[in-house]
This record gives structure tokens, C-alpha cells and sequence, in this order.
């Protein structure tokens, strides 16, 4: 049977406008059902044909998952299909989660931002270009990796976290998410259920079919930033081919307290170095009660790619992964020209 | 930013600024391109493409698609027509090629290349057809790595092998079509070449490019430095943001063609012979074109697909071709593996080089670029003696066709690096070492044939050199610190040049009796303008206001002259000269019309302000009553007779117009010393941090030397729209390949990354000399193609003036070239394993 | 690009086995067969169900009027326009929501019409390029911009540049060269004329200004 491409192939559009509504239909639909949060990945699955959901359940007309509250604890709620452009534009997180608001301000493009959602930005799948393009591989279902070969192009895979499958979690916002320590509200079959920002983000070895915890039938519904990291040192940073519209090769993001010089504490998480945002464990105890300087820098960021495995075509990742998180932690020397 | 010179002199419209006639329908949106229009009962048609970089269609079975409610009909590589010979202007035959690129096939030679076509009442019921359609395909060995098909015992992309040749013709026939052999170098040719250079295979004479000039050998034994270089350029799809779509249907004979083209008129003869019918019966409308750069020059053969699919269902049918399909047929720049050897003086003059170019054209009709790298370069940089090879070999990927500067781009980019280098070394500024090396007034190019080479027209590019340093603050520039921080800064220069003009095409206008004046264009209308500019120079010679004037373009319906294709920036330059040819026709036939008229003889009459009067004063007419009185004496005068010097098209156009006023046609027969060239000089800043290998473009500025400017802001539109195009070749453009399935990885912007608003400066710079070029009547030569080279060039220039001279080794130049090559204090990069 | 320091496979060919090649081939050749072979029309009935859209005549507010449509339920606002109610001022360059070219307003709010359904701007109000000038014809100062500084060359990305300027500059009257180049750098132009749609856009946004200022 040829193969077509650029056709939405037919199905029902379900519109549920409260929470309850959608779960409802998603437990009833099950596997034949699809999440459509802000559309920008589901249409490309769409559009190639190689989803073919029976019924899409649109969350758009879902009030309640909108919108950015604050909580009593002096944190931050925000509802999953709260737009990239509110959670970047929104004065709370400008001024006390500022990493988040830089994390989200470099995901793809304006429109895309003002469409795509937060629960879509942490939930989206990976962009393998074997993977989206429809080939039978391991995370298709098949038992074939195409871009872990001697000859596969793999410039944008994994160089930590890989088992059987090399792709990575394209997220800019989830690092900052972790960073901040998140928890994440997930609607199961069985209640609700909040889990750690890293947490949600599951590596091949758990499931290689998915990026998150999310099975048929859950929704996440929120994101809570506690009050914890609030106006702390944030650091982010996203190195691209292209300066919009283009995935992340790396990018690092990092809260920091800082007192006397020396770093009390520190959240520090990387993405598109593996399936998963990593946090990064070690590096934080670490860099704790060391002064936040170039020489801590330097530490942090040789921890950080111990055990990394390069393909082909990524060694690269190393040294950069290295150096965003030495830059994450012991700053950057910025230029000073005068002209 | 907005250029702040003045152009065009004591002109009252060559080289001022003014609306152009299209723009008010562009901004309203009401501008028709190929996908905008409907016809009743059209039905919409969708493609089956192979999955398989090289395979045999043994059996299709579209049985249960062809049974579905709403399929129309398949159309097979069996329903289309044998490809037609054709007779070109001066009456020769041009033999078809039968192993060209045609649409449909029954041995795909690509991975994505289109087998079949369903059509139905909707894109869906296409599209549900064709996954009920059963290919059975054979799939064959394939290649995708040009120099990897040359390897001894590789496997072909052709079953006859992977270059063409030209067969021994018979003297007195016409020359024999092209053949297929296989080409192998030898082991010992690919084991002589180290560190990821070119190696120095055989070329055979009979497929190849060789030619020289000068003594080579003595220039190597005089030179002060010799470098030996081999740099990699990217396969660019073209990418157009309008596909190739197109929407065809039948009427009363005739084949009605909606499709983007760069070139109106000369795409109706391309449309006959593709269809195999007569001209005649081919009626193409293209009033807006959604970009080219080459790859629509005569719109694209694809676009048989939905006339033969409308003839099979007696409907008309539209075919919207998807940016997945554009990536697979859009066709692309090829990628060129160059290797330079340069010898240079102590002051930095070429003496000697050695030029070896490879050239990856794709599975069919093998492009020019191989054989014009190694004449733009020998004209831009003038080596005092060159000898030059070059191979065009193929591979199974998706064909290659012009684009802006095709072959002089790849040819810049692999000699201004060395260039670079060689200042570095010599101690020479680089602006220094590029005028001691750039060519001046006719300046020579190309090989020597029968003891003479060829020139060009002019060249006044020092000039702009100079300028252009000036304006970008060379010398301050470079006298700045370079590091601080974590950032290390470069700057760049680089020389642009590409043919800029042909010769010999028609003139046609319209006096209508109320002495408006029509321009009839038979121009493409592709965004660069020259549709409309070209003919304020015919306005400005009959002395009518502009807002008297109409061009009437977009259709051969609407009786447009025979045109230059609008390819290799031949447009202003041949037809500012078309449209001068027809002003001088017109002013003598209007003075013909006052004399007999008023009395006297024509001589005694001028034509001015919208009237032709006696000279000094006197009886005249308004051009309105002239039209008046053309319409009245007939013959030459409105259109029954017509001028003999025209082109047949031109003639036909004329008939048509007959008898509505005043109709003048004309052939450009206007003397031309050289051939004709446009150059710019290209200065680029960009800022590294050492630590990620991120870098930005910070400053940009190109300096042309176009001759007379015609149309400042369209001008300036082209300088810095062509230098970027050129610098998306240095900073992010190229094709994924996975080499194991012959399968394209880039199919989406994010993966083949052509550049944003965002990857260049907000405040890039352009200016222009305003010399006029002396062998061309109005002065103008054309500018699409010059700046590409000049913008890739000087970018990576500036890149190796920040991080080194053994840093990068191919193009693009990603973060992660610059940080591995810097951590590992040597270049990391394979140049020649192509598509990673 | 970079490679992998150590390790170059001499004949990387030898490392997969033919066989892995067939096994793909008639993976991609069937790809998706199993899936098709689930039958579906759009034109059939659509299963019940309380959120289901139901109807497919809807009604959608573009440009001021409410139109009445008949919208399948996986069609995009971009085809909708362009082929159910003759707007095809909004063009679409990829649909992918990866060029820019079909940017509308939705409720004033730029997005990738190519990669929006229908069925859910229908209480929305849709703004397209043929909605911007005034009914007398008067241009809307973008569109004017663009007329004085003889902005884009092909101009088939125009209108979604138009679409997306319009909404910046509303919340961004006077904004700088480079900020501007940041709010529609969601647009690709491949003539790549960025220089002088930036021109052309700021000549808008200084009209725009004087408009307001009078």
C-alpha cells in the first residue's frame, strides 16, 4: 500500500469544556482516543498519517486548565493549557520564576507560543527525525534503532540515558520546570496524582514508546511551582542552529541561592542530552557550600558529562554540555567591548 | 537599512524609486498565485512517490483505489507523452532527453520521486486512494555519496553507470544524445589524497570540464606561498515558499496553465514540448510567482501532471504540491567538493591555480555548475595562469538545478577561504590581497581557446572594494580588540561576480488612442521587479508620465513579446535593452505617422512630453492622436504589418494586438563587446563564544557594481536578499541523508534550517556604483546571482578570521564544528562524507 | 557534523546486514497499511457523543462578517479560508506551522491558521489579510508601509508577515529594528528580504503612530 503524506486523515473532533468531561471521554476512548492540547506536534503525527486516532479530544474549551494562579504558599499554579506567550509575559513568573519565562521564550516561534501550551511543551514527543518521519523503530513499537549506527545521522541524539533508542526530550521549559522544582498534577484513572517535575519525564528503560508517565486515558492538568526557589540566581541557556524556530542541541537550566558568594543550594537540569531532562544530581551536591565561581564552574561542569557516550556524529555534546553547565553554575565571562 | 544614495541622475525614472504596479494586489491579498485559483468541477489530484532511492515498478494494482466514490483517475509514468525534440531560435534540432526527470516513472532514481497521480473530488478521497494502491517495487542498488560512487567497485545510481558523456557525433548530424557510462577512480587515487582531500581522479575529456590558460607549472615555481585546499559546499534545496503547484484545464484545444514560473513566455514552448503539442495550443497564466532562484525558470515539468490528469477526467484539476513534496522535486543547489591549489606572489597576486571541482547533480540531467565555477573564478580573481577540471557525477538524490549564481557561488566559496588564508600568511590585508587579485574593465576569463579567451564587458569592482571598506569601517574594524570574554570576533571580505545579462530579445508596446501606453511583459513576475522595471526605460524615452503607463503581464493570453528567461540574472540587463530597442522603433514609426500627417520628413520630428512635433517648434500630435492615426494607416503603424526582426511569439502577440492603436515591436540588435558580468564586494562581522561555538552575524554590508541602477529599492532587495540566501549556505542550510536507506532525513524547515529573521543583522547594508556597464544602451546589468558567493564567502571569512584557519573544512558552519575543532586544536570535520 | 573522535568505520556498509534494508523497505511500503486498513469517511456518520461537535455547518467570524461553513472536523482554518470562503490572501507554505505564511489573527492573537482546526475558532474572531484595510479601501498603515518602501519581493510569505506585524505593533507601537525582528521572526521570507520587510514594517509602525498621534 503507497504511502501518503499532508492529509489530516478524518476524525471526530470532541470538545469537552471541563476536566471531568474530558476524562470521561478519554477512559471511554481509551487508545482510540488523541489529547489535542495546542496541536503543534499532535498535527504533525496528524497530518503524516502515522497517528490515526479515531476521536481527538480538544482541551481548548477547558476554562479551568487555563490560566496562571497564584497558590498560598507563594508559589504558582499554572493550568497545562496555559499558553508559552502568557507563561513568558506573566508578571509573577517574569519576576520570580524568571527561568521559566526565559525557557519558554526560546521554544520555537511567536505563533507557536501563542498557541502551544505548557502541558504540550513538557508532554511533546521526541523529534527524532527516523522516529517522526514513520520509520519501525524501537520507539515505534519495532526493534531497530536507525540513528545509533555507525552510518546513522544522529547529530541531535543522546549522548547519556540511551537504551536501544538515541532520542531526546526536545523540552525547553521542562529543565526550568525541574530547576524550580515543579510538581506536576496528572489526572489518572485511579485520582489524582502529583509527581516531581522529573518524574514525569521517563527514559527508554521504563518505557521506550514514552517520554512521560502519561498512559491512556491521563491528562495532565497543572503545574505547581512552590514558593522554594522564588527569586533565586537563575541561569538558562539554549544553543540552537538556528536563533528561532529550531530545537534545542543542548540547553541548561539552573536556581540557585546564593549567600555570601557561596551556593547554599542549587536545582540544575539539561535537556536534549537524553530521553529525559536530567537532573543533575551530583553537580548540585557538588556545587553545594562552594563559592559560585569559575573554578566551581569548571567541577560542575566535568561531573556533569561523567559517563556520557558520544555517537557519530554528537561528540560535540559533550564539551558544550560541559561548558552551558559550567557556565550554569560559576557564570560567564561576558564581553566588555567598548565598539 | 535604507540605502541613502542617490541614483539615476538627471534621469526623470531609470534609477528612482516608485510603486510598482503589483504591490497594492500583494498587500491586499488579492494577488493570484498558482493555488489561488478555482475552476468550476475541479477536482484535486495527489501523489504516490517512491520509498526507495533507486527501485523498478513492477506491478501497480490500483484497483480498489480506482472503485472508491470520488477517484477520478490514475495517471502512470505510462500516460505520459515520448519526450519531443525541439527546434530552438536559429532552427537547430535539440534532441529530447529520454533519461530526463519527467514527472511520473517507472524506476524511481530517488526516494521521493512521484510514480503516480489519483485524482478525486477532494485531497482526502486522493489520498485515502492512493494508500489502497498496490506498488510492487523492485528496489535496486543505489548511491547517494558522490565521491563514494567513484570508489572502485561502488555501486551505481544509473544501472548504466554514474556519469554522462557525449558520444562521438557524425559530422553533419545533429550531436548525439547524452549517454550513461560508470566512471572509477582508482585506489591509488583515493589513497594519494590525505586529510579528507579531493582526490585527483581521472576526468575523462569526453564527460568532464578541462581546459587552462598561462603557464601553471612557472607559476607554482615563482610563488611565494602555495596552499592546497579542499573545501565542501551544501546541497540547498531551493525552497521556494510557493511549491511548484500548479492547476491545469482544457479548453477548446487548448491546455490552460496556472503555475508559478520564473519566465512567462518562454514557458509556453517548454509547456509544448513537455506535453508534446504545439505552442499554439498552450495557454499559461502566472501573474505571481512565489520565488524561483532558479529552480522554476520555466515553471517545472510536474506541472504535466494535472493537464494530463485533466484531459484523462475531462476536468480540471489542481495539484498542490506539499512542502514534503517541494523538498523531494523543489529541486536544490548541488553540492560541490572543490580542491584549490593556489600559488601566490609575496604581494599576494595569484600566479598559478589549479582548480578541481566535483559536482553531485542528482539522478538526472547534469546541471552547469562544475563547468561555471571554474570560469567565475577565473574572471573574480584573475589567477594569472589556471588549469581547471571539472566532474559532474550521479548519485540517487533529488535533481539539482540552478540556483542564484550556480556554480560561481560554490567556485567563490572554495577559493576565498584560501584567499584568507594567504593574506594571513603573506601579511597582507585582505582588502589588499582581493584588489591586487580582482579584475578591471574587460577583463579576461575562462580558457584560451585558439590563442584568445574571452572578457567581459566591464568590471569596475575595485571601486566598490574600496567603497565598501570605507563604509564598513574595514580599517577600524580590524584594528579592534578581538577577544574578550568568552567571545572572540571576526570580520570578513570577500568578491561576488556572476554573468549578469544576455542579448537579442523583443521590445512590445501599445499606444492606445487615448495615449495611455501599455507595455506588454512577457517577464515572469518572481519578486525581483524587472517584470515592470525594465520598461520605465522605454517610458522615460517617449518622455510619458509613469502614471500614463501600464505593463500588461502574468499570461501569453494577454499578447506579451518573446522574453528572456528570467535565470542567471539575465532580465534587466536584456530587457533594458529590449525596452530601448522598442522606445527607438517606436519614436521613428511616431515621427513616420507626424510626417505624413503633418508634411515634411520624419527626420524633422521628435517625440517628448507625450507628443511627436516638429523639431524646434512647430505642428505635432499628442501620442493619443498619433495612436489616432496609426489605427488609420495601418500596416506597421498598429500592428497589421509586423516588424521582421521579431521573434515568432513576438509576432503572433503583435497580430493580436492589431488595429488597437499604435503597436511598435522591436528585437535588441545593439552591439555587445564581452559578456556581461555583475560583481559585489562582501564584507561580514561575526561574534563567536568559544566556549559553545554559538556564534552571530553582527554586521553585514555588499557593495555592488551593476551599472546603471534601474529600480534603487528592488535593487537593494536583491543585494542583501542574495547575500543572505548565501549566507544561509554558511550558517545553517544543508540536506540529511541517512546513507544505509538512501532516504532523506531534511524533509521539514527545522531539519534543512534555511535562515530566520533572527540569523542575520536587523541593519544589514547595501550600496551600488551607478556605472554604467559601456556595452549595453541603457547602462544596467542584472544582480540576483553576484551576491550568494560573496555573502556565504565573507561570512566564513569572518568565521576564520575569529576562531582560525583550521577550524571548518565544509559549509555550513554549526556551533558544533567550531567547539570540537577548537577543543580538539585541530579540524574535526570529514569534508567529504556528504549529507551528515 | 563533528565527529566522534576515535572509532572511523572503514566500510560502514558491512555493518548493517542487507537484510535490514529489505525489512525497511517494506516497512515504509507498508507503513501505515495496517492503520488504513481501518476504514473511515468522513463523509459517514459521526459517532455520538455529548462533546462531539456535532454539526459540521458552523458558523465563524472572519473579517467582521459571520460566515456559514461547512467544515470537516480535522480541516484547518487555512483550508477553510482558502477553499470554503475564497480568502486566499492567507497562504500556505508549509502546514506545518513552520513558515509563517498563513498567520491570521484570532482574537487578535497571531497564529499558524495551517495548524489550527476550524471547529475551534468558532467563537473566536478571525482576522485575515483581506480584513485590513478599511471599507473605503484606505490601507491599513502596515499594508501602507509596505507601498512606500516597496517591501518583499515574491511576497507569497506577505501576508502573513502583514497578519503578524499587525498584532505586535498593537501591543509595541515603537519598537526598535531588532525588537520588531523578534515579534515576527515566526515568519520565514525565502527571497529573504528581511532587511527591507523590516524597513517596510517600521515605515508602518511610524504611520501607525502618526495615525494615532492625529
Amino acid at each position: 500500500m503507497a504511502v501518503i503524506r499532508d492529509i489530516m486523515p478524518a476524525f471526530d473532533l470532541l470538545q469537552p469544556s471541563s476536566v471531568s468531561e474530558a476524562r470521561q471521554l478519554l477512559q471511554q476512548h481509551g487508545q482510540e482516543a488523541w489529547v489535542l492540547a495546542g496541536g503543534l506536534d499532535s498535527f504533525d503525527w496528524l497530518k503524516d498519517r502515522i497517528k490515526r486516532p479515531k476521536y481527538v479530544v480538544d482541551l481548548s474549551g477547558i476554562g479551568e486548565l487555563r490560566g496562571i494562579r497564584q497558590t498560598s504558599d507563594g508559589g504558582v499554579e499554572i493550568g497545562a493549557m496555559t499558553t508559552l506567550t502568557e507563561v513568558v509575559t506573566h508578571p509573577v513568573i517574569k519576576e520570580r520564576f524568571g527561568v521559566l519565562a526565559q525557557g519558554a521564550e526560546l521554544a520555537a516561534s511567536p505563533q507557536i507560543r501563542n498557541q502551544g501550551t505548557i502541558g504540550g511543551n513538557v508532554s511533546q514527543d521526541a523529534r527524532c527525525h527516523y522516529y517522526r518521519a514513520g520509520w519501525p523503530c524501537y520507539r515505534a513499537g519495532g526493534n531497530i534503532c536507525y540513528a545509533d549506527t555507525p552510518t546513522g545521522r544522529n547529530r541531535e541524539h543522546a549522548i547519556l540515558g540511551a537504551d536501544r533508542c538515541v532520542a531526546v526530550n526536545p523540552s525547553d521549559s521542562a529543565p526550568a520546570l525541574i530547576a524550580l522544582d515543579a510538581k506536576f498534577v496528572v489526572q489518572t484513572a485511579g485520582g489524582e496524582k502529583v509527581v516531581d517535575a522529573e518524574d514525569y519525564f521517563i527514559g527508554p528503560d521504563i518505557d521506550i514508546t514514552r517520554l512521560n508517565i502519561l498512559q491512556p486515558g491521563d491528562l495532565l492538568t497543572a503545574i505547581r511551582i512552590p514558593a522554594a526557589w522564588a527569586g533565586s540566581q537563575f541561569y538558562f541557556e539554549k544553543i540552537r542552529d538556528r536563533n528561532v524556530w529550531d530545537f534545542a542541541l543542548l540547553n541548561v537550566a539552573a536556581a540557585i541561592k546564593v549567600s555570601g558568594g557561596n551556593i547554599d543550594q542549587m536545582r540544575i537540569a539539561v535537556n536534549g542530552a537524553a530521553a529525559r531532562p536530567l537532573r543533575l544530581k551530583a553537580v548540585e551536591q557538588l556545587a553545594a557550600g562552594k563559592p559560585r565561581n569559575a573554578a566551581t564552574g569548571e567541577m560542575a561542569g566535568k561531573l556533569a558529562v561523567e559517563g556520557a557516550v558520544p555517537l557519530q556524529f554528537n561528540a560535540y555534546k559533550i564539551p558544550l554540555m560541559r561548558n552551558l553547565v559550567k557556565r550554569a553554575v560559576g557564570g560567564v565571562e561576558v564581553a566588555s567591548w567598548a565598539s | 537599512m535604507p540605502n541613502k544614495m542617490q541614483y539615476g541622475g538627471n534621469h526623470k525614472l531609470i534609477g528612482k524609486d516608485y510603486t510598482t504596479l503589483d504591490l497594492h494586489a500583494k498587500v491586499t491579498g488579492q494577488a493570484k498565485y498558482a493555488e489561488d485559483y478555482r475552476a468550476e468541477g475541479m477536482l484535486f489530484c495527489k501523489l504516490a512517490l517512491s520509498p526507495v532511492p533507486h527501485g523498478r515498478v513492477r506491478k501497480i494494482d490500483a484497483t480498489e483505489a480506482l472503485a472508491m466514490p470520488g477517484v477520478k483517475g490514475i495517471l502512470t509514468a505510462e500516460d505520459l507523452p515520448a519526450p519531443a525534440d525541439s527546434i530552438d531560435d536559429n532552427g537547430r534540432v535539440i534532441r529530447a532527453n529520454t533519461r530526463g526527470f519527467r514527472g511520473l516513472t517507472n524506476e524511481p532514481l530517488f526516494q521521493g520521486e512521484p510514480i503516480l497521480a489519483v485524482a478525486a473530488v477532494d485531497e482526502l478521497t486522493a489520498a485515502e486512494a492512493i494508500e489502497k494502491i498496490h506498488i510492487d517495487i523492485e528496489p535496486l542498488p543505489f548511491a547517494i555519496d558522490p565521491i563514494e560512487t567513484l570508489r572502485p567497485g561502488s555501486p551505481n545510481p544509473r544501472t548504466e553507470g554514474n556519469i554522462w558523456y557525449r558520444p562521438k557525433g557524425q559530422p553533419g548530424q545533429p550531436p548525439p544524445q547524452l549517454d550513461v557510462r560508470p566512471l572509477k577512480w582508482t585506489q591509488a587515487d583515493f589513497d594519494a589524497a590525505k586529510d579528507g582531500a579531493l582526490p585527483m581522479g581521472e576526468v575523462p575529456e569526453d564527460s568532464g570540464v578541462v581546459w587552462s590558460y598561462g603557464d601553471v607549472d612557472a607559476g607554482f615555481k615563482n610563488a611565494a606561498l602555495i596552499l592546497d585546499e579542499t573545501f565542501v559546499t551544501p546541497d540547498t534545496s531551493h525552497q521556494c515558499l510557493e511549491t511548484r503547484s500548479a492547476m491545469a484545464y482544457w479548453q477548446n484545444g487548448k491546455v490552460h496553465i496556472h503555475t508559478g514560473t520564473q519566465s512567462m513566455i518562454q514557458t509556453v514552448p517548454a509547456v509544448a514540448r513537455w506535453l508534446n503539442i504545439p505552442p499554439e495550443n498552450v495557454v499559461v497564466v502566472s501573474e505571481y510567482t512565489g520565488g524561483g532562484f532558479g529552480s522554476k525558470i520555466t515553471a517545472d515539468i510536474s506541472l504535466i501532471i494535472p493537464a494530463l490528469l485533466s484531459k484523462k477526467c475531462n476536468a480540471p484539476v489542481m495539484m498542490r504540491i506539499t512542502r514534503e513534496e517541494e523538498h523531494f522535486i523543489g529541486r536544490a543547489r548541488p553540492s560541490m567538493i572543490g580542491r584549490v591549489k593556489v600559488g601566490f606572489g609575496k604581494d599576494g597576486r595569484i600566479l598559478a591555480l589549479d582548480m578541481f571541482t566535483v559536482c553531485d547533480t542528482g539522478p538526472y540531467d547534469a546541471v552547469g555548475d562544475a563547468a561555471s565555477s571554474g570560469r567565475i573564478v577565473s574572471l573574480i580573481f584573475q589567477p594569472q595562469a589556471m588549469r581547471f577540471k571539472g566532474l559532474t557525477v550521479m548519485t540517487n538524490t533529488p535533481p539539482r538545478s540552478a540556483q542564484s549564481a550556480p556554480g560561481g557561488m560554490q567556485g567563490i566559496v572554495f577559493m576565498e577561504p584560501v584567499l584568507a588564508k594567504a593574506a594571513r600568511k603573506l601579511n597582507i590585508d585582505q582588502v589588499a590581497i582581493r584588489r591586487i587579485n580582482a579584475p578591471e574593465g574587460k577583463a579576461p576569463l575562462g580558457p584560451e581557446v585558439r590563442g584568445k579567451r574571452a572578457y567581459a564587458t566591464s568590471a569596475f569592482i575595485k571601486e566598490a572594494l574600496e567603497r565598501g571598506a570605507e563604509e564598513f569601517n574595514w580599517k577600524e574594524k580590524i584594528a579592534r580588540p578581538k577577544r574578550s570574554g568568552t567571545k572572540v570576533r571576526g570580520v570578513g571580505v570577500a568578491l561576488g561576480c556572476y554573468v549578469g545579462g544576455s542579448i537579442g530579445f523583443d521590445g512590445l508596446l501599445l499606444i492606445k488612442p487615448d495615449g495611455h501606453i501599455c507595455f506588454q511583459s512577457g517577464i515572469g513576475n518572481l519578486g525581483t521587479e524587472s517584470v515592470i522595471d525594465v520598461h520605465r526605460v522605454a517610458a522615460e524615452m517617449l518622455g510619458v508620465p509613469w502614471e500614463k503607463c501600464d505593463v500588461c503581464w502574468g499570461t501569453n493570453a494577454k499578447n506579451v513579446p518573446w522574453s528572456c528567461p528570467s535565470g542567471g540574472s539575465q532580465t534587466t540587463h536584456a530587457m533594458t535593452r529590449a525596452a530601448y530597442a522598442v522606445a527607438e522603433e517606436a519614436k521613428k514609426r511616431l515621427c513616420e505617422i507626424a510626417a505624413k500627417k503633418l508634411g515634411g520628413s520624419p527626420e524633422n520630428y521628435e517625440v517628448a512630453n507625450e507628443r511627436v512635433f516638429h523639431k524646434g517648434g512647430g505642428a505635432g500630435l499628442t501620442l493619443a492622436q498619433a495612436a489616432q492615426e496609426a489605427v488609420k494607416m495601418g500596416g506597421i503603424y498598429d500592428g497589421h504589418e509586423v516588424n521582421p526582426d521579431v521573434n515568432k511569439f513576438t509576432k503572433q502577440s503583435v497580430a493580436a494586438l492589431a488595429g488597437q492603436g499604435f503597436v511598435a515591436s522591436a528585437r535588441d540588435k545593439y552591439a555587445h563587446d564581452g559578456q556581461t558580468h555583475s560583481y559585489v564586494a562582501s564584507f561580514a562581522e561575526v561574534e563567536v563564544d568559544l566556549e559553545t561555538g554559538k556564534y552571530y552575524l553582527t554586521d553585514f554590508l555588499a557593495y555592488a557594481d551593476v551599472g546603471t541602477v534601474l529600480h534603487p529599492k528592488a535593487l537593494g532587495g536583491q543585494v542583501l536578499g542574495r547575500s543572505t540566501l548565501g549566507i544561509g549556505h554558511a550558517i545553517t542550510q544543508k540536506w540529511i541523508m541517512d546513507p544505509e536507506y538512501g532516504a532523506m532525513l531534511s524533509r521539514r524547515f527545522h531539519h534543512s534550517k534555511p535562515p530566520t529573521i533572527l540569523d542575520v543583522p536587523q541593519n544589514m547594508q547595501w550600496a551600488a556604483l551607478d556605472i554604467p556597464d559601456p556595452e549595453t544602451p541603457v547602462g544596467s546589468r542584472g544582480i540576483g546571482e553576484p551576491p550568494v558567493g560573496g555573502g556565504c564567502a565573507a561570512v566564513l571569512n569572518a568565521l576564520s578570521d575569529a576562531v582560525g584557519d583550521e577550524v571548518f573544512r565544509r559549509a555550513p558552519v554549526y556551533a558544533d564544528t567550531i567547539l570540537t575543532s577548537l577543543e580538539a586544536g585541530r579540524p574535526m570535520q570529514q569534508p567529504l562524507t556528504a549529507h551528515i | 557534523m563533528s565527529e566522534k573522535p576515535a572509532g572511523d568505520v572503514k566500510n560502514p556498509k558491512d555493518a548493517i546486514k542487507a537484510v535490514s534494508r529489505r525489512r525497511f523497505i517494506q516497512g515504509v511500503i507498508a507503513g501505515g497499511a495496517g492503520v488504513s486498513a481501518a476504514t473511515y469517511l468522513f463523509r459517514a456518520s459521526t459517532p455520538s457523543s455529548a462533546a462531539s461537535t456535532g454539526d459540521r455547518l458552523i458558523t465563524i467570524n472572519v473579517n467582521g462578517q459571520d460566515r456559514r461553513v461547512d467544515v470537516m472536523k480535522q480541516e484547518t482554518l487555512a483550508m477553510t479560508l482558502r477553499y470554503k470562503l475564497g480568502l486566499t490572501g492567507t497562504k500556505i507554505g508549509c502546514d506545518r506551522a513552520e513558515c509563517g505564511a498563513c498567520t491570521v489573527l484570532i482574537d487578535g492573537v497571531p497564529r499558524y491558521s495551517c495548524s489550527t482546526l476550524t471547529h475551534t475558532v468558532r467563537n473566536a474572531k478571525v482576522l485575515t489579510v483581506e480584513g485590513l484595510a478599511s471599507a473605503d479601501g484606505k490601507l491599513h498603515p502596515v499594508q501602507q508601509g509596505i507601498i512606500e518602501e516597496q517591501g518583499f519581493q515574491c511576497a507569497f510569505c506577505m501576508s502573513g508577515f502583514i497578519m503578524a506585524t499587525v498584532a505586535f505593533l498593537e501591543k509595541n507601537p515603537n519598537p526598535t529594528r531588532t525588537e520588531l525582528a523578534h515579534g515576527i521572526s515566526g515568519n520565514l521570507c525565502r527571497c529573504q528580504d528581511y532587511d527591507k520587510i523590516l524597513t517596510a514594517m517600521m515605515r508602518g509602525a511610524e504611520i501607525m503612530r502618526e495615525q494615532k498621534h492625529a
